[in-house]
């Protein structure tokens, strides 16, 4: 169902072009809803017995090979899909003004076709339809950046592309070792459901699990993105368009983590354990190189993108721990960045949009001219910098006392120095690009005469934002619920 | 309804029957009416005759013999069906072509027929000098067919092009052939399997000799370079004709003669089915790199479509590496697959050339302004055959490249090399096919002026962009008729 309203409103809008384009944010924005409140239904069903929500179709069946169209919720996905549906419809609203300029019909179908991929691949239960909803997610990605982004959105676009499916390309030959022994172990006939195969695969030896970890992890830290891999996102980030960005950073990028737990982890433990350090190595490395290029960027959003880096490298230090309480924050934390990067993109693309530009030298004093749009960014930045109160607190300190724990069983205490090194830049950018955007004298170097404060369906989508982030920073035990049983589930795997 | 009430006897033989009376009548009836389009219907009517025959006696598991010549099994239906598709096709927009116009109709689509007689012939023969037969009566046609547009030089130089190196690959193969006839005293393929019983020289020369010439054939690498020539200089519908056809034809003898020979257990797969095997990796590596990085450079669409193709026939040349009936049956589906998706492709640059658009991939830009169907079918047709999912491209690809990796036996490792260099040059060709794609969809076009192509093009284009969406997200029954198909080959 959730797949299938997206997809639907996604044709209808592509076919409102002409006279009736201008409506086509409505007819977006009732499918989103439709889809969001579907969500809210299940997570309260969900909520009540923590079962598994599933449906199962037969797909392809033939002797050799069984592919069904299996969907399924669980407490690692059903957050993700809540990310999902809300930001659609945030993005929706948010994008009325930006995507009346050009083709709007176009570019609202792209977005509930994003969302019909990203739906696809949190909700997948079977491998085949897992690869498939995977890469349906890069082609209206492609053609957002190269239609509504800035000025090098071709290479940008092409960029994004091709680096992206090359990795998913290496994670599909893991998934066909996979299938294949799976098979073998099956008794000949190849099952490429997730039950029969993250059932079957802990079984195999180490080197067989090494292997396919190895392939697979490839796929998924390149999309997350892990340094070195990472050099597509900051080039696609700058030049997408700001609805493109949120759902880009997200919910997409939750995609190689949300792969990394779901298909590393729960198929391949011995795998995870043999890889642990190098997992940890790259995490710490994107934490750190990703704050470190935070300082040196002058474009706000390529500074909220090398922020994404660093904030997606935690929730890979969190998987790296392979204990209870760093894989719960990890999946917390997923959830807050896409919440934060949510508000922290629509800022940005309101800087651009309204001052003009987005450097932030030229920028300076703008919290007289625009308060809203201050306000919203401060709540932001500190939300991502881990202000106790607001969500992104309850995602990076449990997940550094997590890592703590797992050094002092190690015994290798000083490895958290890493740890605060990557905090305290993470601070220490936020609060300078703040200094130097919003306070000090009002800049002479840009005419701010036409800069606007934030508008009113703007305002709406980050005040829905911003209350989620205040919501969940006091009680992030309502998220945390519904990951609980899964991390206590997934624990015993490993 | 059963077809032996009909053809009694002949049943085995009956699709290539109605073919080939067609074919001889119909330089008459272009004599007769002196009307193109009459004589366009009589032979798209007698396609549509035989495949509806063939697809009748396919359905209906109908196996049988004819003259001792002729066999048709679950293979030979499932390839004829594949074969009668392209002609369909290709006759389909003949007439509405304006490549066309000036040629000499009756001949036209005679030796069309012809060529597709000579494809389901080796597809029904099991024998290497039938299998010759087939082969050269294709061959004959497809150097007539392509010089056909007499007033053209780039025409020309494409049919002498492929008279030449074609007659070089015919002079292979014979000598192969003649070889293993000396050392086995048969043809029968299978008899051929078992009576090999020694290793020599004369072995190895006789199968270096076939594959290189039947390597030709299939424009494998290093013996593509005729293709793009050909492709390039031909009329679009005989480009279509040659890329999805008679490619195909060529692949059909490899796994006719190969995956019999090399078959689990025969003494001919002891002494040499490794090597072989080995060859026919390297072969396959090398003929999907080449034609992916060349494609690359290429400002001409055909051209680009030409290399595409030679890529794609590495890819399907992985099931001579693997050599199981996992990887055989995938290969089929991907012939099938490729049918479409190509076959679409080339048909869009046909009915473009026919509204006067150029070949250039820079006469593209701003087309999905101009022809926003044309566009999408086309993004289609190229991303499946860059294996984009659900398309019918991607799942015939998963098949594909999953066997290198693993069967139902379980992983093999032997072959995982092949899979990594299948799926780099899968990430190659996308480059090029979003070239294309880009061109049409973020460039703008000098005009916006919108384009309407001739209503046969459309009919076609509409099928291919059908099959290419139902086959990716419903390959069960075709990929079952495949199944069948492979199980039978390898006995």
């Amino acid at each position: 169902m959730l797949i299938l309203i997206p997809l639907i409103g996604a044709i209808i809008t592509l076919f409102m072009g002409g006279s009736k384009q201008k409506y086509a944010k409505y007819v977006a924005a009732v499918f989103t809803l439709i889809t969001l409140v579907l969500t809210l239904f299940m997570m309260v069903n969900y909520f009540e017995d923590y079962s598994v929500l599933g449906e199962n179709y037969a797909w392809i069946q033939t002797s050799l090979i069984q592919i069904s169209f299996a969907l399924e919720v669980d407490g690692l996905s059903i957050l993700m899909v809540f990310l999902t549906a809300l930001l659609s419809l945030l993005v929706v609203i948010f994008s009325v003004h930006d995507a009346d300029e050009d083709r709007p019909n176009y570019f609202h179908a792209l977005v509930l076709a994003m969302e019909v991929g990203l739906m696809g691949v949190y909700l997948a239960a079977d491998y085949f339809l897992f690869y498939v909803m995977w890469e349906v997610t890069l082609i209206p990605m492609y053609f957002m950046i190269s239609w509504y982004g800035g000025p090098r959105r071709h290479y940008a676009a092409i960029k994004f592309f091709i680096y992206t499916h090359v990795a998913s390309l290496v994670m599909l030959i893991g998934i066909f070792a996979m299938g294949f022994q799976a098979g073998t172990m099956n008794g000949g006939v190849v099952d490429f459901s997730f039950a029969t195969i993250n059932s079957l695969m802990p079984m195999t030896s180490e080197a067989f699990q090494a292997l396919v970890f190895a392939l697979l992890f490839f796929g998924f830290a390149v999309k997350m993105p892990a340094v070195p891999f990472h050099t597509w996102l900051p080039d696609a980030h700058t030049e997408a368009p700001t609805g493109g960005s949120v759902l880009l950073a997200g919910v997409m990028l939750k995609m190689g983590s949300y792969g990394i737990i779901r298909v590393c982890l729960e198929a391949l433990p011995l795998g995870a354990e043999y890889w642990q350090w190098v997992i940890i190595g790259i995490a710490i490395l994107s934490m750190i190189y990703g704050a470190y290029g935070c300082i040196a960027q002058t474009d706000l959003k390529k500074m909220v993108a090398f922020s994404s880096i660093s904030h997606m490298g935690m929730v890979m230090l969190g998987i790296g721990c392979l204990t209870e309480a760093g894989i719960m924050f990890a999946i917390f934390q997923m959830f807050a960045h896409g919440l934060i990067t949510g508000i922290l993109f629509m800022v940005c693309g309101m800087t651009g949009h309204k001052v003009g530009t987005r450097e932030i030298p030229l920028l300076g004093g703008l919290a007289g001219k625009m308060p809203m749009y201050a306000l919203f960014m401060m709540i932001g930045f500190m939300a991502s910098l881990g202000l106790p109160g607001l969500v992104g607190f309850w995602g990076e300190f449990p997940l550094i006392f997590a890592f703590y724990e797992f050094l002092v069983e190690q015994d290798l205490l000083w490895m958290i120095l890493f740890c605060l090194l990557s905090l305290m830049l993470t601070a220490g950018y936020y609060l300078w690009a703040m200094q130097r955007t919003l306070f000090g004298p009002e800049t002479t170097k840009i005419d701010l005469t036409h800069a606007h404060d934030v508008s009113k369906c703007e305002g709406i989508a980050l005040a829905v934002l911003v209350a989620l982030v205040a919501v969940f920073g006091v009680w992030p035990d309502a998220a945390l619920q519904f990951i609980e049983p899964y991390t206590e589930w997934i624990i015993g795997v490993i | 309804m059963d077809m032996t009430t009909i053809f009694g006897d002949y049943t085995a033989f009956a699709p290539m029957l109605i073919l080939m009376v067609s074919a001889l009548l119909l330089p008459g009836v272009q004599m007769l009416t002196k009307r193109r389009t009459v004589t366009w219907a009589f032979a798209f009517v007698m396609t549509i005759v035989a495949m509806a025959v063939n697809i009748i006696m396919l359905t209906g598991d109908f196996t049988g013999s004819s003259l001792g010549l002729v066999e048709y099994d679950g293979f030979t239906g499932l390839m004829n069906a594949l074969f009668l598709a392209v002609l369909f096709l290709a006759v389909l927009v003949s007439n509405a072509s304006v490549e066309t116009t000036r040629l000499h109709v009756g001949a036209y689509y005679a030796l069309m027929i012809g060529a597709t007689v000579g494809m389901m012939f080796v597809a029904s023969s099991s024998d290497l000098l039938t299998i010759f037969v087939g082969v050269e009566l294709t061959s004959i046609s497809s150097y007539a067919l392509v010089a056909l547009k007499r007033n053209d030089a780039r025409s020309a130089e494409a049919a002498v092009k492929y008279v030449i190196i074609g007659g070089m690959s015919t002079a292979l193969t014979l000598y192969g052939i003649s070889m293993l006839y000396g050392l086995t005293g048969t043809t029968v393929i299978a008899d051929i399997a078992n009576n090999l019983t020694e290793m020599n020289w004369m072995v190895a020369i006789a199968f270096i000799s076939m594959i290189a010439g039947y390597g030709f054939k299939i424009a494998a690498g290093p013996f593509h370079m005729w293709a793009p020539d050909v492709y390039e200089g031909a009329a679009t519908p005989v480009s279509m004709f040659l890329a999805t056809g008679s490619k195909k034809m060529g692949l059909a003898v490899f796994i006719q003669i190969f995956m019999v020979l090399f078959a689990a257990g025969t003494t001919c797969a002891d002494i040499i089915g490794e090597e072989v095997q080995y060859l026919f990796a390297i072969i396959a590596a090398i003929t999907m790199t080449v034609g992916n990085i060349v494609a690359i450079a290429q400002n001409n669409i055909k051209r680009m479509l030409a290399y595409s193709s030679i890529a794609q026939a590495g890819y399907i040349l992985i099931i001579l590496a693997v050599m199981n009936e996992y990887a055989l049956t995938a290969g089929l589906f991907h012939m099938i697959t490729h049918v479409f998706m190509k076959g679409g492709a080339f048909l869009i640059v046909g009915a473009l050339i026919c509204v006067g658009l150029g070949e250039k991939i820079s006469d593209y830009k701003g087309l999905a302004k101009r022809a926003p169907f044309l566009a999408f079918a086309m993004m289609l047709f190229l991303f499946s055959l860059a294996g984009i999912p659900p398309l019918a491209g991607f799942t015939s690809k998963f098949f594909l490249f999953s066997s290198a990796i693993g069967g139902v036996d379980g992983v093999t490792s032997q072959w995982v090399w092949l899979a990594f260099v299948a799926i780099l040059n899968s990430a190659i060709s996308l480059y090029y096919y979003a070239r294309v794609v880009k061109a049409m969809y973020i460039e703008k076009g000098t005009t916006t002026e919108k384009v309407k192509i001739p209503a046969a093009f459309m009919v076609a284009i509409v099928i291919c962009v059908l099959a290419v969406i139902v086959l990716g997200i419903f390959p069960d029954a075709v990929f079952e008729l495949c199944e069948g198909a492979a199980a039978v080959v390898m006995g």
